[in-house]
């Protein structure tokens, strides 16, 4: 019982990661109807920016954990803006319908060999900003970073739907997803509510790399998977509700840990990609997502 | 106010317009009315920089803004009520009306009163004051249009497009919307009245345009276009009475 317990709570922390990244894809949908598939390289990119100003693979530290934080965050939003001009923007301005899915996996797998070239290609350890003995709940083993991932997580989401709901900008990025045009009749500069959505969309996933990486090791080859399965999250979910990133995050994450374990750590991914599968067959918009009628 | 010198406009390589020129003068009301396909909410996406003119001028307040994005052209002070409504139906209603008057929000335009307007606007639209706290796709159509048109009031702009206001209204609804345009207009609006309903549109308004085929074919006074035997038997006359 004890060892179910655990696993849940890392399954939830685990949970919570892909919650954040699968945000991050929602956040770009709703304003441009695109994705970023290179998520998972704006977390890698994160958490080894993180390392290099916490740690001392660049003969720091340069700072503490928590202050490098809103760095990290900056420079997601940087190379988010990076993506969105280089990749997206050009194939939206042609009304290419495809063109962004190839530009940015390829530029994906260019940060991917920049990261290699500069950070090398073995993982490295993260240190972790809090004290790694665990404490007990139920008696099952917690780690105080699990807690932080899972509230920092919630509380990055809390602050993007606060400002969509609070601020005129936000009312203007949510107006933006419900229809593009009357929101430029507005006077709404569209284009440019596209590319905040991707520098936010980046520096979410940025902070997520930042708080997973303690916990696990950290290399530009740690973000593919954690994004590809987030996008699976954000598909179970649904690629329109929060909650469903949230849900479908926890599912994934729980599954993945309890497989992992009462099954083969060989065999981990499989009942969450099922489950992938299955909401594709019967609910194509995600548990959460609302139906959408596509007007010809 | 708002003049548009031989407009050439259309969707790829199909030109629709094929010509426009009209006026509207600072405090006036002028309708363009015609059939459907005529060419009616094309000139008006061209207007508002929906779609881009292929040439032409559309001079707002003296300035040209015949291509700018919409984003700028509603900065520079044209507001459009569209065909279909397109309000943004995941937010409130009140939520709509605050992005209403967005450039005066972030400062592209001047402030002025927005909560008084806010209130006038309530005012003149008391089925919006009941449901402020409703979304937006959960009105009905005909409060769907009366919130597009208290939209665009909110931006406090130097003119207003309305696109066929009483599209899919009941009779009653469509009587209403034309009091508030009438009343409108005794508050001195400038606005841009597009119409299938033209006798309703030619008695609100102080002067027509009428469009056949992308071109305009007569305009005038009123009056003179109501006594234009082919206008009254195209327009006017039998079914499209009202």
């Amino acid at each position: 019982m004890d060892i179910f317990l655990q696993l849940t709570f890392s399954g939830i922390a685990l949970g919570m990661i892909y919650a954040v990244i699968a945000f991050g894809y929602q956040l770009t949908f709703a304003t441009s109807g695109t994705l970023n598939f290179g998520q998972g390289e704006a977390l890698m990119l994160g958490a080894l920016v993180g390392l290099s100003l916490a740690g001392s693979v660049m003969g720091g530290p340069y700072i503490n954990y928590w202050l490098m934080i809103p760095l990290v965050m900056l420079f997601g939003a940087l190379q988010g803006v990076v993506v969105e001009r280089i990749g997206v923007r050009p194939s939206i301005k042609t009304k290419n319908e495809f063109g962004w899915i190839m530009s940015t996996i390829a530029l994906a797998i260019i940060f991917k060999n920049v990261a290699e070239n500069i950070w090398g290609k073995d993982d490295l350890t993260f240190p972790s900003p809090v004290s790694a003995t665990p404490f007990q709940i139920f008696g099952a083993n917690v780690q105080i970073m699990q807690v932080i991932v899972v509230l920092g997580a919630l509380a990055m989401m809390l602050a993007v739907e606060m400002f969509n709901r609070k601020s005129i900008y936000g009312k203007a990025v949510v107006a933006t997803a419900n229809d593009s045009d009357a929101a430029g009749l507005m006077g709404i500069n569209t284009g440019q509510v596209v590319t905040f959505s991707y520098a936010l969309s980046s520096a979410t996933a940025a902070f997520a790399g930042v708080l997973v990486a303690p916990l696990t090791l950290t290399g530009a080859t740690m973000g593919t998977a954690l994004g590809l399965k987030a996008f699976a999250v954000a598909i179970i979910g649904g690629l329109t509700s929060g909650v469903g990133a949230i849900v479908g995050g926890l599912i994934l994450g729980v599954a993945e840990t309890l497989t992992g374990y009462y099954i083969s750590t060989g065999y981990k991914e499989v009942p969450g990609l099922l489950l992938l599968l299955l909401v594709l067959a019967i609910k194509p918009s995600g548990l959460f997502g609302k139906t959408t009628i596509k007007k010809v | 106010m708002l003049t548009i010198n031989n407009l050439y406009a259309g969707y790829g390589k199909v030109e629709v317009l094929h010509g426009i020129s009209l006026d509207v003068p600072k405090g006036k009301v002028v309708t363009l009315i015609g059939s459907n396909g005529a060419g009616k909410t094309t000139t008006m996406r061209a207007i508002c920089g929906m779609i881009k003119p292929q040439s032409g001028d559309v001079s707002l307040n003296g300035k040209n803004v015949a291509g700018l994005d919409s984003h700028r052209i509603a900065r520079a002070g044209l507001a459009h009520s569209p065909e279909g409504r397109r309000v943004f139906s995941t937010m409130s209603v009140l939520d709509n009306l605050t992005l209403g008057a967005f450039p005066r929000l972030t400062g592209a335009r001047p402030k002025g009163d927005i909560k008084a307007d806010l209130e006038r606007a309530l005012e003149l639209f008391p089925r919006l004051k009941e449901r402020q706290l409703q979304l937006a796709g959960t009105l009905s159509g005909g409060e769907q249009q009366m919130l597009a048109m208290a939209r665009a009031l909110m931006m406090n702009p130097e003119v207003i497009l309305l696109d066929e206001p009483s599209m899919g209204l009941a009779p009653i609804l469509v009587e209403e919307v034309f009091r508030i345009i009438q009343r409108l207009k005794t508050d001195g609006v400038t606005m841009l009245l597009v119409e299938q309903f033209a006798a309703a549109a030619l008695n609100v308004a102080d002067y027509g345009y009428v469009m056949e085929n992308g071109r305009i074919s007569v305009h005038g006074v009123p009056d003179k276009l109501k006594n234009d035997p082919a206008v009254y038997e195209a327009y006017l006359g039998g079914a499209n009475k009202h």
